[in-house]
């Protein structure tokens, strides 16, 4: 993938192919995206006063002061500068926002960033193995497990959880496993193919 | 969402003292599938704290003692699904966590939490009525104990303090030739809303005749309840499918003698008969 987007990076002036944009495009919304600069999460504002967290993030400690108010899911992308995990509905209800929390899917828009404290926590971009994507995100890329690639990271997390728990599910197990995640365009057939690959990528 | 004051209480005692003695105006926190969304509603928002239960170990577990089985009130509905325990004693309560939400909310949301919010739709509430359970509640004032079925007032209102915690859930386990069921009619598969369900048991003896039966309609009354009208139809009967039909049926009654005819009686009046007979039959 990374080969892929340098090379329209470089083409840019001479026009992108359809390909090579859908490539970039599969990229960001398999969480490939580099890591954008991650602010200094404290001092940043005045938050001397605010309680201290520790959280491990993609097997990265960090500590920083939080409001009690804010979830875990605007720690990730407006703090911490990982937007692969999506804001949709904001109640629970889409799962755009799944993460793992201790290796069990949650939606991060319902949890407070304090109830993170000490715990480890996975997002889409945790997922990667270095440069290139990780068997699940890979999986979906191949059997095209998305179309306008929105819902994607929370499905690839919810895949990645349900694999971790049962390694080899059934359609039915598969099913119910990504029952949390909506697509609004729709792509289910593939994301459930998806998951399937995925099972035998990761063996 | 409007700023609050959060506490992390490790103890229960320390949990207790924080809503006696703390921010009078405080709300506890266990999976927060339900306190996360209410926070986001600001208008419907008030409370100035949180009490963060879930770093308390002795609230977490399913266990047994003799002939009960105790659940803590932060097992979460995945945890129901997966304990053997409820399997064999309780099935009916895991049949009917399966239907909560999606993974993601069972992995988090808890039966303590579902008790106490006290929706008309909460799941667990007709499995744990019709498996007569009782609740223990904490204060810095004591314990007490209240039968689930005496618990709820109306929807989101129970006879809870606003200081007590829910510490256990606990039921007698079903006897051996007891057979239960849960079913659900939701608008769709996951993240489904019960409108309407109905949590059953059914023992009988060997000749097939019925010792005991409970019919607990979770959605429909205004308050949960057993309907001992129906359940007397089926006592000392062997079930055939028109008894079952007719239990369905006085339900139905039931339900209408409490709220009346309105908009939804059209509607809910043949769908909770079909919806008992359904889970008699899957007493069979
Ligand atoms: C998308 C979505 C789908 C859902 N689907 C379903 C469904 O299908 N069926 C269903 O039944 N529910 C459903 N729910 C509701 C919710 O997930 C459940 O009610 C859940 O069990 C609540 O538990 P919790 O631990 O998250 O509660 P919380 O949100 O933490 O708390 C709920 C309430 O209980 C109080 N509380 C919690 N624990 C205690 C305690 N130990 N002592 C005293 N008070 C306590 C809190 O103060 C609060 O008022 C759904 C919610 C969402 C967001
Ligand atoms: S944004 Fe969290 S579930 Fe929709
Ligand atoms: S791919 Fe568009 S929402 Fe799922």
């Amino acid at each position: 993938m990374e080969k892929k987007k340098r090379e329209v990076r470089n083409e840019s002036s001479t026009g992108m192919s359809r390909r090579n944009f859908l490539g970039t495009v599969s990229a960001g919304a398999l969480g490939a995206t580099i890591a954008r600069p991650v602010p200094r999460a404290s001092g940043q504002e005045d938050s001397g006063n605010l309680p201290q967290v520790t959280i491990t993030i993609n097997g990265r400690v960090h500590q920083l002061r939080v409001e009690p108010r804010w979830t875990l899911l605007y720690v990730l992308r407006d703090k911490l500068g990982l937007t692969g995990t999506k804001p949709g509905c904001e109640r629970g209800e889409c799962g755009s926002c799944t993460v793992l929390i201790d290796g069990v899917t949650r939606y991060s828009c319902l949890t407070l960033a304090l109830e993170a404290d000490g715990r480890q926590v996975t997002t889409v971009e945790g997922l990667m193995q270095g440069e290139q994507l990780g068997p699940v995100q890979r999986a979906f890329l191949e059997e095209d497990g998305f179309q306008c690639g929105y819902c994607t990271p929370g499905q690839v997390m919810s895949a990645e959880g349900l694999l971790r728990q049962k390694p080899n599910p059934t359609i039915d197990e598969i099913q119910i496993g990504m029952s949390g995640n909506l697509c609004r365009c729709g792509a289910y057939d593939h994301i459930f193919k998806s998951v399937r690959r995925a099972a035998e990528l990761r063996k | 969402m409007r700023p609050f004051e959060y506490y992390s209480p490790r103890t229960l005692s320390e949990a207790c003292n924080l809503l006696a003695e703390g921010e009078p105006d405080s709300k506890i926190l266990a999976g927060g599938t339900d306190v996360l969304v209410e926070m986001r509603k600001s208008s419907a928002w008030s409370s100035k704290a949180i009490v963060d239960i879930t770093r308390i170990p002795s609230l977490r577990g399913i266990g047994e003692s003799g002939d009960w089985i105790i659940i803590k009130p932060l097992t979460t509905h995945t945890e129901v699904l997966h304990s053997d325990l409820v399997r064999t004693h309780a099935p009916l309560l895991q049949t009917a966590v399966s239907t909560i939400g999606s993974p993601q909310i069972r992995n988090r949301g808890t039966v303590g939490g579902n008790i106490m919010n006290a929706a008309a739709c909460a799941d667990t509430v007709p499995p744990l009525i019709a498996l007569d359970a009782e609740i223990m509640l904490k204060s810095t004032s004591g314990e007490r104990v209240i039968a689930l079925s005496e618990f709820f007032v109306k929807p989101y209102v129970t006879v809870a303090r606003r200081d007590e915690i829910l510490v256990e859930v606990r039921f007698p386990k079903l006897p051996a030739n007891a057979r239960s069921s849960f079913v659900k009619l939701g608008r769709r598969n996951a993240l489904s809303i019960a409108r309407l369900s109905v949590a059953a048991v059914v023992c009988k003896d060997e000749a097939g005749v019925v010792t005991d039966a409970r019919i607990v309609p979770g959605a429909a009354f205004p308050r949960w309840q057993r309907v001992p009208e129906a359940e007397k139809l089926l006592i000392g009967q062997k079930p055939s499918k028109e008894l079952l039909v007719e239990g369905g049926k006085k339900v139905s009654e039931v339900m209408i003698s409490f709220t009346g005819r309105r908009w939804s009686t059209e509607y809910k009046e043949p769908v909770i008969a079909v919806l008992v007979r359904r889970a008699l039959e899957a007493c069979e």
